[in-house]
């Protein structure tokens, strides 16, 4: 009624009756109008009582019922226990009902549900009947029970459909299925084996006695079951024979030859005997049947397959040629027949039982071969030779000079190219094209014909060789083509195995080949000529040929063997040397080659610099001793085993385990692959260009101003050694810090929740940062000097980043920073950094690159120092925080530095160090980026693992400080940034710049980042 | 007749269904363990012929057995890919090393029986920790270009053979690696009695005696057939004879410094997989394809 209601649209207030009516359905009906007059995603389902059912899926789901419950009031109550003691518990017997809600009972129309366990096609008679039927049975067989067991006991199966169809069609029980026809088929042939068993068992007299039992029991057994069939005259219940062969189902290669059958059985009662006498007593039979020989005594477990492992590979060859003579047999049965008898065979000529016909039914008729016409040739002659053929007989023409005029010279050679490439065709067309073009007529024999013919017939004799030879070759090398004599025609060079035959083709043929096949391709390289008359190394043969190896090796493609022919005895840097001198004689000789072909000089040249270049390479002791030492060495690598060495790293647990001390104790893990590193360099190379400008203009409005240094006198720093004073605002937290020394995971997690757990770790992280002083003091150095060199946020800004800020005098220079703390233990520690300072170069900002990790250092430190003495904490760390951000801003290139806007070019001078350090901040954020939240490589991971543990330490704070500032930075872009995909091209900017960072080679005064980037 | 040598034999230890792969004399050389392709392990007396115990859990052949010094403890492995860690009394498996991608060729314990070696098909030599609880393995030695057929072990190094033609020894103490290029695959290695000297069978029918402080080929070996199955060589007690199996059912023993044939014999009808001297006695046994083990004495 309801739903009825609500399809229609009301107009005017429905007069209601009081009784059915709750406020809240009154509310619904009103809203109905209401609701479909709203768009679709504003409507609101609700039940008929007008309650909203459904919610989100985080604001309560769907309600319906009972809220989010079972659907009763009860819920999803487990089942009470019920002590066995006193009352057992009833088994509850669980229905289809107790899964079925209301909406499901519905549907099911009363219907009840029921399971069966039958399939009775004909209805229940039948399943009676062969219950009557089993209860006949019983009677007749004797039973320990007396009289009919009882109906619940005795379940006997109802027929099969199969039975059933029989029984449509005729067949009645306790009759046969066999055609009667066929019984009496059977008989004869049953006979007719007799007889011709009596026949076969002479001729194999120790098989006789086999034979015969076999043969007797098998008929007996024939026998037998006959009777039963005949008695009964019912179908024999189950075939006792499984399928043991590979044939089709119900084939049988003995049908029309039973006397085989016996045969085969006999055969392979024999094969089984021998197994039994080899000792196998299982039986190959069982598995050599599944397949292939097989290891004997055992199977394979049941979810196993037979694998290769598995086959017995120490079964004799004996056993192997049993098995396949077998197999062979169950093929062909009839071949070990014949084998067996093949003399009686021979003698009366046919099988036993069998006569040869006097007059063969079948005659092959033979026909006399035809008759070949007398003029018949098998070759076919083309009537005109496809190309003039006569060219290499034909007599050279005699050499004529080329036309004076130079256009004219030109046509010719090209045209004589492509006649040579082409065919006389195209000689023919373009004669007959041209015919009336003067400058064709060298063609018909006018101005300049002789030096065409001449051209053509060079270019031919060129081009033609490549045919010429494989024509040659193949018919040298007739009838079949074999794989070397392929490789001889293309100049292959024969692989290593052959190499001591491989004279049998002249290196320099090969090269001539080679040149002649690649000619069309590249540029001709005729070394051949060369490396005849030039021999650079003709002092020493050896090495001569070694150069020709390497020439081969060089203008040859295809295959090569390793370069290694006689050099087994040199060295590895011997080897090299010689390479790098081979190289250089091949560049002169090529040089040499292009410039003046047969210019003798060049080659003198050439050998004189080859010369040279020996006596550079090849060190004073001169060819003899080089010779001598060579040769010993061959003496010495004869005698194999050849022994190498080279580092291992045993695992630290393995040395344990062995009682012994770990040798690379201490040493820093193996460098990882320097793979991946590499991969990056590469590719940091390209986009790195692109960015270059963008960043010099970012560096101008990087210049951040250091106007307001303010020295604030009641720290306790020591200042007096200091040229720059600062005051270190105590900015931040400890926490970051606290975590990069006491943990150890390198994935830093929700940087900014743990600020807010700070409070509780503060007292810890007190006691750290004593400690700490220590260690980061020198990290703390390096980060003054960056600061110092660096952009300072000034109090001209508003807000809360006025507050506070790092001061320091104006007169920052480059140089060293000589820092004394109070704290006297960070004496020594600062020393340190100093001098690892002072190594680098003065360009200002060298240190920033450690500088993030002093950040975390910074206040820590102070507070130590400072020991309550600083301005109280406020917005303190968001300041510095924004301080960093702006600067990543500001890296970011495109995007605009909120700070520096009203400052920028105020300090010009500052230019250089704000570009190092902003080199610092991209790799700065990137390992923040990368370890903080969106893009994670794999990459810094590695680099985070690989540094030693200081350093790691420092750089996880960096990092740990980075991916919080980084954030931040985020953040704050943001809300000035409204745009996501600004955001994220602001990120790749400073991806690609960080590459481009890592990949500056100039800047050597990072020396740090360079360690880190070994590691990248 | 060469005095000395153990020529006769004293008895036949029948049990194992196939081929028996591996035997070896236990420390002391009471005892001795068989493992073969019914993948059982098989705990013998053979000076008087007695089975003691069999040791079933290996879901295919056992390819290699060692026990621990204390002799409590087996470890064995075959082709699946496991290592089992036994208990010898109980019979039961402490632990199973997985982690070999293919099969096991080859198992030892090291010196505290705290670390087992294994030498797999798979290229590779694993080291297994028997005192903690992992059950991965401690380091894994990939450098080999082969299935690896052998290990072996001393004090402060593992030795393994390869069929990659190499033999290296890992020194845990220099912490390097040598490797001698046998240029032949290597199918057993083992030490002399001073651990001074290697013997090496290679698949080209010849045992080849290494100097390993210098990694000189000292002697070779040949006359035997080896060229096709893993079969197990070593030196007699006393590094007079070097002695292998060959694959026509023979033992050859030759002089250890001339390398002729001192004694051959047919001793079973197939392949003599593995051979195990006495640590004391001039006692040896020899298993076979054919199934047994046979203890030959003087």
């Amino acid at each position: 009624m309801d739903r009825d209601e609500e399809d229609y649209v009301f107009y005017g207030t429905p007069i209601e009756r009081e009784e059915d009516t709750s406020t809240r359905k009154r509310k619904a009906a009103a809203d109905a109008g209401q609701l479909r007059s709203l768009p679709v995603w504003k409507q609101e389902v609700r039940d008929e009582e007008g309650r909203r059912r459904f919610h989100g899926a985080f604001t309560g789901g769907f309600s319906a019922g009972y809220y989010n419950t079972v659907g009763s009031k009860e819920g999803w109550a487990p089942q009470t226990f019920t002590s066995s003691r006193k009352n057992r518990a009833e088994f509850k017997q669980q229905s289809i009902y107790q899964f079925l809600d209301d909406d499901d009972m519905k549907n099911m129309g009363g219907q009840a549900l029921e399971t069966s366990t039958q399939f009775d096609t004909f209805g229940f008679t039948a399943a009676e009947y062969a219950r009557k039927q089993a209860e006949k049975e019983q009677e007749k067989r004797p039973s320990a029970i007396p009289g009919p067991a009882p109906d619940d006991i005795v379940l006997p199966a109802a027929d099969s459909i199969g039975m059933k169809l029989l029984q449509k069609m005729g067949w009645r029980r306790g009759h046969s299925i066999r055609e009667t026809q066929a019984d009496s088929l059977y008989d004869a042939r049953r006979e007719a084996r007799k007889a011709l068993i009596a026949f076969s068992s002479n001729i194999n007299e120790p098989d006789i006695a086999q034979i015969e039992s076999s043969v007797s029991e098998r008929d007996e057994l024939t026998e037998r079951s006959n009777d039963g069939i005949y008695s009964s005259g019912s179908t024999p219940v189950y075939v006792l024979n499984p399928k043991q062969d590979l044939h089709g189902l119900g084939f049988d290669p003995f049908k029309h030859a039973p006397e085989f059958r016996d045969r085969k059985e006999l055969h392979e009662a024999r094969i089984k005997d021998q197994d039994n006498r080899r000792g196998f007593p299982m039986g190959k039979n069982l598995l050599a049947s599944k397949s292939g020989n097989y290891a004997p005594g055992f199977g394979i477990g049941a979810l196993e397959e037979l694998d290769v492992e598995d086959e017995d590979i120490y079964a004799s060859s004996v056993a192997c040629y049993e098995l396949e003579e077998t197999e062979v047999e169950e093929v062909e049965p009839a071949k070990i027949i014949r084998d067996n008898h093949k003399l009686e065979y021979r003698k009366q000529g046919v099988l036993s039982g069998f006569k040869v016909a006097s007059n063969p039914d079948y005659n092959v008729e033979r026909f006399k071969p035809p008759v070949i016409p007398p003029n018949f040739e098998p070759v076919h002659k083309f009537s005109s030779p496809l190309e003039p053929a006569s060219k290499f007989a034909e007599a050279h023409p005699p050499e004529v000079p080329p036309p004076e005029d130079n256009n004219l010279k030109m046509l010719i050679d090209g045209l004589a190219t492509l006649v040579a490439r082409c065919g006389k065709l195209f000689e023919d067309l373009s004669k007959e094209k041209n015919k009336a073009n003067p400058l064709f007529s060298f063609l018909s024999g006018g101005n300049g014909h002789g030096y065409y013919v001449r051209k053509l017939w060079e270019e031919k004799q060129k081009y033609g060789d490549q045919p010429k030879q494989m024509d040659m070759k193949s018919i040298s090398s007739v009838p079949k083509l074999t794989a070397e004599g392929r490789g001889r025609i293309l100049g292959e060079r024969p692989l290593e195995k052959s190499t001591g035959s491989s004279s049998s083709i002249a290196p320099k043929e090969v090269i001539h080949l080679q040149s002649n096949l690649s000619d069309t391709f590249t540029k001709s390289a005729s070394l051949d000529r060369l490396s005849e008359s030039v021999k650079p190394f003709k002092s020493d043969p050896a090495k001569q040929k070694r150069f020709e190896q390497f020439l081969k090796d060089k203008y040859q493609g295809g295959l090569r063997a390793i370069y290694i022919a006689d050099t087994d005895g040199m060295s590895d840097t011997d080897r090299a040397r010689e390479r790098l001198d081979f190289e250089a004689a091949a560049e002169t000789i090529e040089k040499g080659e292009c410039g003046t072909k047969t210019n003798s000089q060049s080659i003198e040249k050439f050998l004189e610099l080859a010369r040279n270049g020996d006596m550079h390479f090849v060190p004073s002791l001169g060819m003899e001793k080089h010779q001598i030492s060579h040769n010993e060495e061959m003496l010495v690598t004869k005698i194999y085993p050849k022994r190498e060495e080279f580092q291992w790293r045993p695992s630290p647990i393995l040395c344990k385990r062995f009682d012994i001390i770990d040798p690379f104790m201490g040493k820093p893990p193996p460098l990882p692959r320097a793979r991946s590193r590499v991969e990056t360099l590469i590719f940091t190379t390209d986009s790195s260009k692109d960015v270059q400008p963008a960043e010099t203009e970012v560096t101008k409005r990087d210049a951040l101003p250091v106007s307001q240094l303010k020295i604030l006198e009641e720290t306790k720093l020591n200042a007096e050694e200091v040229d720059n004073e600062l005051t270190l605002p105590n900015v931040e937290r400890p926490v970051d810090l606290y975590k990069a020394i006491f943990s150890d995971d390198s994935d830093d997690e929700g940087d900014f929740a743990n600020l807010t757990k700070v409070d509780d770790q503060e007292k810890k992280a007190e006691g750290a940062n004593k400690a700490l002083n220590r260690l980061v003091a020198g990290d703390f150095l390096e980060s003054l000097g960056k600061e110092l060199g660096l952009e300072v946020p000034s109090d001209i800004n508003d807000g809360p980043l006025k507050t506070n800020t790092l001061t320091f005098p104006e007169t920052s220079g480059e140089g060293d920073y000589k820092i004394s703390f109070g704290n006297e233990r960070s004496g020594f520690e600062l020393q340190k950094a100093n001098m690892h300072w002072e190594n680098k170069e003065p360009t200002a900002c060298k240190s920033t690159s450690l500088g993030n990790a002093v950040k975390s250092l910074s206040p820590g430190i102070c507070r130590d120092m400072i020991d309550g003495v600083l301005p109280p904490e406020g917005d303190m760390q968001y300041n510095t925080d924004s301080r960093r951000s702006n600067r990543s801003i500001s890296s970011g290139g495109r995007t605009e530095n909120i700070y520096s806007e009203h400052q920028e070019g105020e300090y010009p001078s500052e230019e250089k160090d704000n570009r190092a350090n902003r080199h610092k901040t991209h790799s700065r954020h990137r390992r923040s980026s990368s370890s903080s939240d969106s893009d994670s490589s794999s990459d810094s991971g590695h680099h985070d693992r690989s540094r030693s543990k200081a350093d790691k330490r420092s750089s996880e704070g960096k990092s740990r400080k980075h991916s919080k500032h980084h954030k931040h930075k985020r953040r704050r872009s943001r809300s000035r940034y409204p745009s996501h995909d600004d955001a994220r091209d602001r990120n790749d900017d400073h991806r690609r710049k960080d590459k481009k960072y890592r990949e500056g080679t100039s800047d050597a005064t990072h020396s740090k980042h360079d360690g880190h980037r070994k590691y990248h | 007749m060469v005095a000395g040598l153990p020529l006769r034999e004293s008895g036949v230890l029948k049990g194992h269904e196939g081929a028996v792969l591996a035997v070896r004399f236990n420390g002391d050389g009471n005892y001795c363990l068989s493992c073969g392709k019914d993948r059982t392990l098989r705990l013998w007396n053979p000076h008087r012929g007695i089975h003691v115990k069999t040791y079933k859990s290996h879901g295919r052949e056992v390819r290699d057995v060692h026990v621990t010094p204390d002799n409590s403890k087996l470890v064995s492995c075959g082709g699946d890919r496991q290592i089992f860690y036994w208990d010898v009394s109980t019979g039961r498996v402490i632990r199973k090393f997985r982690g070999h991608d293919s099969e096991v060729n080859s198992v030892k314990f090291n010196e505290y029986a705290s670390v087992v070696v294994s030498a797999g098909y798979d290229r590779s030599v694993r080291t297994w920790d028997c005192r903690s609880q992992s059950t991965e393995p401690i380091q894994i030695i990939d450098t080999f270009q082969d299935s690896v057929m052998s290990v072996c072990l001393t004090k402060s190094e593992i030795i393994a053979g390869s069929v990659d033609g190499t033999v290296r020894t890992f020194d845990i103490r220099v912490g390097r690696e040598l490797v001698d290029d046998m240029k032949q695959p290597v199918n057993c290695i083992s030490l002399s009695n001073d651990t001074n000297c290697l013997l090496a069978s290679c698949l080209d029918s010849t045992l080849r005696l290494l100097d390993r402080s210098s990694g000189e080929l000292l002697q070779e070996y040949k006359g035997h057939t080896c060229k096709s199955f893993k079969m197990d060589c070593c030196l007699t007690n006393t590094d007079a004879h070097v002695t292998s199996g060959s694959e026509d059912g023979f033992i050859f023993f030759w002089d250890l410094v001339d390398a002729s044939v001192v004694m051959k014999f047919r001793a079973h009808a197939s392949v003599v997989t593995s051979v195990s001297y006495h640590p004391k006695d001039s006692c040896m046994i020899t298993s076979s394809v054919d199934g047994t083990v046979r203890v030959w004495k003087e």
